[in-house]
């Protein structure tokens, strides 16, 4: 039996993801806002606005206070020689192995907000997609992404 | 041999033919313009023989200056009307030389001679479209003996060939899925002809439908469609014998080469290596005739296309463990499974039944013969229970099997090197069950495939996650 991996994501995830959830609210509550004005104009039922707005809400407290906690607690990743173990999923608990050998490259990536509160994500690509671990330390994620790629130097001709 | 000597009169034939298809198909749409203004029209019958009469000058021309002969250690081959053309082939350079003979050529007592060489593609094949038996003999000695370096020698492990039967191909048109398509939207059709023509057993129906052709616009418009159906059938079924026919497969040491099509000659090189997985496919409709068809995965950049990955269309189930052994060992295992355990049949049935529960009790509610609907659940469960019973999975010799069934049957052979990566996943559900789905990512050409099992015992998927993955070399 495989034990879980150990590493755990950065804390500062939790309200990277909360603040994100946050913006992306902003944007989803145009849609409502746009229901409501179509009503105005063109006397659409009331309704369809209403149910919209009550969804996206009830959405956004998921996202905003919910799903971040548990998102953190259940994201493990691990590196070694041989692999790449990656645990997560607040549902539908996936894990995730990458052979090291079949590792084609490897990004350390940045966004605006992500840079706000000094996080990195890493990207694994391979020759059938990518894996990403979502929020890492600035200098965790450089660190990490170094390490793989010494590691992931291995050759192999057949992909 | 060694002096430049034409092909056999038939040729002319041949070259007109295939000058009068490659220019038809730039000329058919200025044709079809033509027809359509009443002013040209008349012209038409002026026009087309005149063209035919130049196509076949032209096919004339060609044929007189088309001259092979050998020297050195070369084949060379000059031909061309307007552009002189030479081409010379190295004798090394010839992968194969051909010798078949068709309708035409058996009437005249020709072959035809194809040379191949190991490019490939269509510009370095030649053909010599119609030679005497000897003569093409006599070629075919000289290339093969001069060109044929020694490890191509064709001994038996090198001379592998899989051709698709006229009975086989037959049997994969009338059973290709454009056909399941067909025939349930005929069925939609003749449901929809219960409600224009009410209070009627079906056979007299059909007997009064003449006379209801002549008084209903809307059965004009019920026939119309019915035809377009059975036009499409027909189209999926000649498209499915126009690409497969004379399929054939050889492999040649460390690539497999397929040739197919009726009017375009079609030519597929698969370097072995480069096989990612195979899939085997069993339709539901091919199932019960005891044959299969075998796919690859490959990241090989030629035949990327859609039908380019199939390795072999039509083949008996039986001869699966030999056409595999012979034409890819590296995937060649016996294709037996384990099966999932009976908590997981749950999930197989539900999963299906539960939606087509859902649409049989809003059509019973909303339509008048919504009831008959029940009849989806019953298919659901049927289809879900086949779907349980042939999920399987086997890890043995480094190689992972896979199978499942959507509609049809499906085994996914996959060496552990091939792996790219491995994902073991679990919903609420299966936690509570301790099931699990597997997933396999592998590399191909176009977009990256996967191949899943759900419901398998966490154990044995952690197993096999251990198994695949540990000194991974």
């Amino acid at each position: 039996m495989r034990s879980n991996p150990e590493h755990r994501i950065d804390p500062r995830a939790v309200p990277y993801w909360r603040w994100s959830a946050v913006i992306n609210t902003v944007f989803l509550l145009l849609i409502p806002a746009g229901c409501f004005w179509a009503q105005q104009r063109w006397q659409w039922p009331t309704w369809i606005a209403y149910a919209l707005l009550v969804l996206i809400l009830a959405y956004a407290v998921y996202l905003i206070f919910i799903q971040p906690d548990i998102r953190w607690r259940t994201w493990r990743y691990d590196v070694s020689e041989q692999e790449i173990d990656l645990l997560h999923g607040v549902f539908i608990k996936t894990r995730t192995l990458i052979p090291m050998v079949r590792v084609q490259h490897v990004d350390t990536e940045q966004g605006p907000l992500l840079r706000r509160f000094g996080l990195s994500s890493v990207t694994v690509s391979t020759a059938a997609g990518s894996h990403e671990i979502p929020a890492l330390a600035d200098d965790v994620a450089e660190q990490l992404r170094d390490q793989i790629s010494v590691l992931a130097r291995v050759v192999d001709e057949d992909v | 041999m060694y002096k430049p000597q034409r092909i056999h009169p038939l040729g002319i034939l041949s070259f007109t033919v295939r000058t009068l298809y490659s220019m038809g198909q730039a000329l058919l749409p200025l044709l079809i313009i033509a027809i359509a203004q009443p002013t040209f029209r008349k012209w038409i019958f002026v026009a087309i023989p005149l063209l035919l009469a130049f196509f076949i000058a032209y096919g004339i021309l060609y044929w007189l200056r088309y001259v092979f002969y050998i020297s050195g250690q070369e084949l060379r081959v000059e031909y061309g009307v307007m552009v002189k053309k030479k081409r010379y082939i190295p004798f090394e350079r010839i992968q194969s030389v051909q010798i078949t003979a068709g309708i035409l050529q058996r009437l005249f007592g020709l072959v035809k001679v194809e040379v191949e060489t190991a490019g490939g593609g269509k510009e370095a094949e030649f053909v010599l479209a119609a030679l005497p038996r000897k003569t093409a003999l006599e070629l075919q000695k000289i290339l093969q003996a001069g060109g044929k370096p020694l490890e191509e020698a064709p001994d038996e492990k090198d001379s592998i060939e899989y051709k698709l039967s006229i009975r086989s191909l037959l049997l994969l048109a009338s059973t290709s899925n454009g056909i399941g398509v067909a025939i349930s939207a005929i069925l939609v059709v003749l449901s929809q002809l219960d409600d224009f023509l009410p209070q009627m057993n079906v056979w007299v129906k059909i007997g009064t439908y003449a006379e209801h052709l002549a008084a209903a616009r809307v059965s004009l418009i019920i026939l119309a469609v019915f035809l377009l159906i059975l036009l499409a059938w027909l189209l999926s079924l000649f498209g499915t014998i126009i690409r497969f026919s004379g399929f054939h497969l050889r492999r040649e040491g460390d690539s497999i080469k397929i040739n197919r099509g009726l009017f375009e000659k079609q030519q597929l090189n698969i370097p072995l290596k480069r096989i990612q997985a195979v899939k085997v496919v069993e339709g539901l409709l091919r199932q019960p005739l005891g044959v299969v068809s075998v796919q690859v995965v490959s990241i090989s950049n030629i035949g990327a296309k859609g039908e380019g990955k199939v390795l072999f269309p039509l083949l008996p189930k039986a001869e699966l463990p030999e056409f595999l052994e012979k034409v890819a060992p590296e995937f060649s295992v016996p294709l037996e499974f384990q099966s999932l355990p009976l908590r997981a049949k749950r999930r197989y049935l539900l999963i299906i039944i539960i939606p087509a529960l859902i649409i049989a009790i809003l059509g019973s509610v909303f339509l008048p013969w919504g009831y008959v609907a029940f009849i989806l659940p019953l298919l659901g469960a049927w289809l879900g229970n086949k779907q349980y019973h042939d999920a399987g999975y086997q890890l043995q010799d480094n190689i992972l099997l896979l199978r499942s069934r959507k509609l049809g049957k499906e085994t996914i052979i996959i060496p552990r090197r091939r792996i790219q990566s491995l994902h073991v996943s679990q919903n609420p559900f299966q936690l509570h069950s301790n099931l699990s789905n597997l997933k396999v990512a592998i590399a191909s050409s176009n977009v990256a495939v996967t191949a899943q099992l759900k419901g398998m015992e966490k154990e044995i998927s952690d197993c096999i996650m251990n198994g695949l993955m540990s000194g991974h070399e």
